[in-house]
């Protein structure tokens, strides 16, 4: 017995001390201070190192890092990241990446926080042809810090041997020819986003009311669903989704896996098309950003659009990278997005206050819960 | 003294191991429970108990309640697939024996993802099972495997039951077969002496195997994001979802902390009952 109350009163010294320590870090940031000095630079695009890529997996044809590689005669290694929340940890760390790939919010993110680099996009050689739309977008407005890569859009996609009432509506998520065989995105924005558009409100909506509203969208249409999941393309080669919601990527690789494509379809839906970037950036802790610079603007040319489209499926909103797409969906066209249809940007996700953001999570677990 | 001093040292690389990468990170995930989150939203330090408040939000109940439900029946089932094999094997595996718990612990060296993935291929709709019981005309469609509870409780169970196993195996090992003989002179049928000897006498290696795969599967992510549905979200993706998809460290942390404190409670239990069976095993 004695032994036991030994334990307890270390047990009590022990607690006595991690409340004493946090108390001590009290207000500090998780993470540590890491150099920011570069941060008021204009980088410049010109060759000053080894490039070292910090990318999604299975996200960049590896034949055009090779080329580059053996171009300018540098060394170009990636690694990979599976979420973006682990590539900001690894960056507030001070990791030194020379290029990584953000989402449009993260890019917005990381602008904020300071920690990703101002270039002049005038000695590039591939950026006029970009896509008017993704010129200069809402979270970096002056088209200072990103380029874009690729692009997305949201819809449904669906099986046509076993659904055949599809409206071209968000409401389409909860047709109930596929009643328990309908699988809605894990992704708060996504979810809360199609609830908003159904109901008729903003799709970044932050008002209490109309967020209760979508809520309860959600709840009812979580009462037809299989499962929240991101893995669209295996959900529906694998035969458990009739009706999922999808990015339009997916749909092309679903398609690719199957002998007969047909019975994959895509559509986009007339309340709104939510639309997603992902963007090309330089950490401020980059230790080459001006390779990363030039390769950026090598990843642009036509040609190396086209061969990467081709490679990861993903469209690019550059001359060579819109062809190859189109090319890739001629068969299924809805899954092409007429890029002149998206001027205006009202259907990007763009969560820029945090409370609006915390609301959002807070609904959508208790949606989950 | 002077020896016993010097083996003390024996503990310093270990001691440092713990304090280094299990004592400060807990450290760190507490101190982090009472902050809250910068509008970069990052993790800030603090002293406030809001997390906590959100923590015992009755919006959460439901979660807390279905991951220790589906944990509590993943024991049962452990125990009752685990202890007929573990039997078997101590007490008529023979020369085989050691084959025979490698055989079942080499499966395990494979990563628990891989293995749940695994059974996503054989059990989805147009998967291995499913063809199989079409074309024997078991059913004319396919039968929903995953995506339901049932799934994700085999899942686990499937996950956590080589930890119900072996601790059973050592205690059915250990088991002095002149007992059971005795049990049997006594007029036992072998019902009643499994019942009332063999069981009791094993009783070390249950409740073991029970804390073992416990613990685990009150916490698990995987088996109900890989095998779930719309309605089997467990603490565990609760806590997933705060650090990787919510951006909210500070309340992820405070999930953590509830629910180590809530886990601590039954590790408490079974220390004490653990110390009491060796106390009476003396005697």
């Amino acid at each position: 017995m004695s032994e036991i109350e030994l334990n307890r009163r270390q047990l009590l010294a022990a607690g006595a001390g991690l409340a004493l320590a946090a108390y001590g870090v009290s207000g500090c940031t998780v993470g540590r201070p890491i150099d920011r000095s570069a941060a008021g630079n204009i980088v410049e695009p010109k060759i000053d190192g080894d490039l070292l890529i910090y990318n999604w997996a299975q996200y960049m044809d590896p034949a055009i890092k090779k080329d580059f590689g053996e171009k300018y005669g540098v060394e170009v290694t990636e690694v990979n990241y599976d979420n973006l929340e682990a590539m900001m940890t690894k960056l507030r760390a001070g990791g030194n990446y020379d290029l990584i790939f953000p989402s449009g919010e993260y890019v917005n993110r990381l602008r904020k926080e300071q920690l990703i680099l101002q270039f002049n996009r005038e000695g590039l050689n591939n950026v006029d042809d970009i896509s008017p739309f993704f010129q200069a977008q809402w979270f970096d407005p002056n088209a200072e810090f990103s380029l874009p890569y690729t692009y997305y859009t949201t819809g449904i996609a669906w099986r046509t041997d076993k659904v055949d009432t599809m409206t071209e509506s968000w409401n389409d998520m909860s047709n109930e020819q596929a009643d328990g065989k309908i699988f809605m995105l894990d992704d708060f924005q996504e979810g809360i986003g199609q609830a908003n558009l159904i109901n008729d409100f903003y799709l970044n909506t932050a008002k209490p009311d109309q967020l209760e509203v979508s809520k309860q969208t959600l709840l009812d249409q979580k009462e037809g669903l299989r499962a929240f999941s991101t893995n669209s393309s295996t959900n529906l080669v694998s035969g458990a989704a009739w009706i999922t919601q999808a990015w339009n990527g997916d749909l092309v690789y679903a398609r690719n896996q199957v002998d007969d494509p047909s019975i994959f379809a895509y559509e986009t839906c007339k309340e709104g098309v939510p639309v997603g970037t992902d963007a090309m950036c330089i950490p401020v802790t980059a230790k080459s950003p001006g390779t990363a610079l030039l390769f950026m603007d090598y990843l642009l040319a036509p040609k190396n659009a086209f061969r990467n489209v081709n490679w990861n499926g993903y469209p690019q909103p550059v001359a060579g990278g819109r062809e190859a797409f189109a090319e890739l969906v001629k068969d299924e066209p809805s899954i092409d997005v007429n890029l002149d249809e998206l001027k205006g940007g009202e259907n990007e996700f763009r969560l820029d206050d945090p409370e609006a953001r915390k609301e959002w999570n807070r609904i959508w677990t208790e949606v989950k819960a | 003294m002077r020896t016993e001093r010097f083996w003390n040292w024996f503990l310093a690389p270990g001691g440092v191991w713990i304090l280094l990468l299990f004592a400060l990170p807990l450290g760190l995930v507490l101190a982090l429970s009472f902050g809250s989150v910068d509008d970069f939203g990052r993790g800030v330090y603090g002293f406030q108990l809001d997390n906590y408040a959100d923590v015992f939000n009755a919006v959460y109940a439901p979660v807390l309640l279905r991951s220790v439900g589906y944990a509590l029946v993943t024991v049962v089932l452990c125990l009752l697939i685990g202890y007929p094999v573990a039997y078997f094997i101590a007490r008529f595996g023979g020369k085989w024996r050691y084959v025979l718990i490698a055989a079942l612990v080499i499966p395990f060296f494979v990563n628990y993802l891989v293995r749940t993935y695994a059974w996503v291929a054989l059990l989805s709709d147009e998967g291995l099972v499913n063809n199989a019981i079409v074309d024997l005309g078991l059913s004319e469609a396919p039968v929903q495997f995953i995506n339901t509870p049932f799934a994700v409780i085999a899942g686990l169970t499937y996950g956590y039951l080589i930890f119900m196993i072996l601790p059973l195996y050592a205690s059915i090992e250990r088991l002095d077969r002149s007992v059971i003989e005795a049990g049997r002179d006594l007029y036992g049928s072998s019902f009643q002496t499994f019942i009332h000897v063999t069981i009791p006498a094993t009783q070390a290696g249950i409740l073991a195997g029970s804390v073992l795969v416990f613990l685990p599967t009150v916490g698990d992510f995987v088996s109900a994001q890989l095998l779930g549905g719309p309605d089997t979200y467990m603490v565990g993706n609760l806590i997933q979802d705060q650090f990787f998809a919510a951006s909210n460290w500070p309340f992820g942390s405070a999930l953590t902390v509830v629910m180590m404190a809530f886990l601590a409670i039954f590790m408490v239990f079974y220390l004490r009952r653990a110390g009491k069976g060796e106390a009476e095993a003396v005697i």
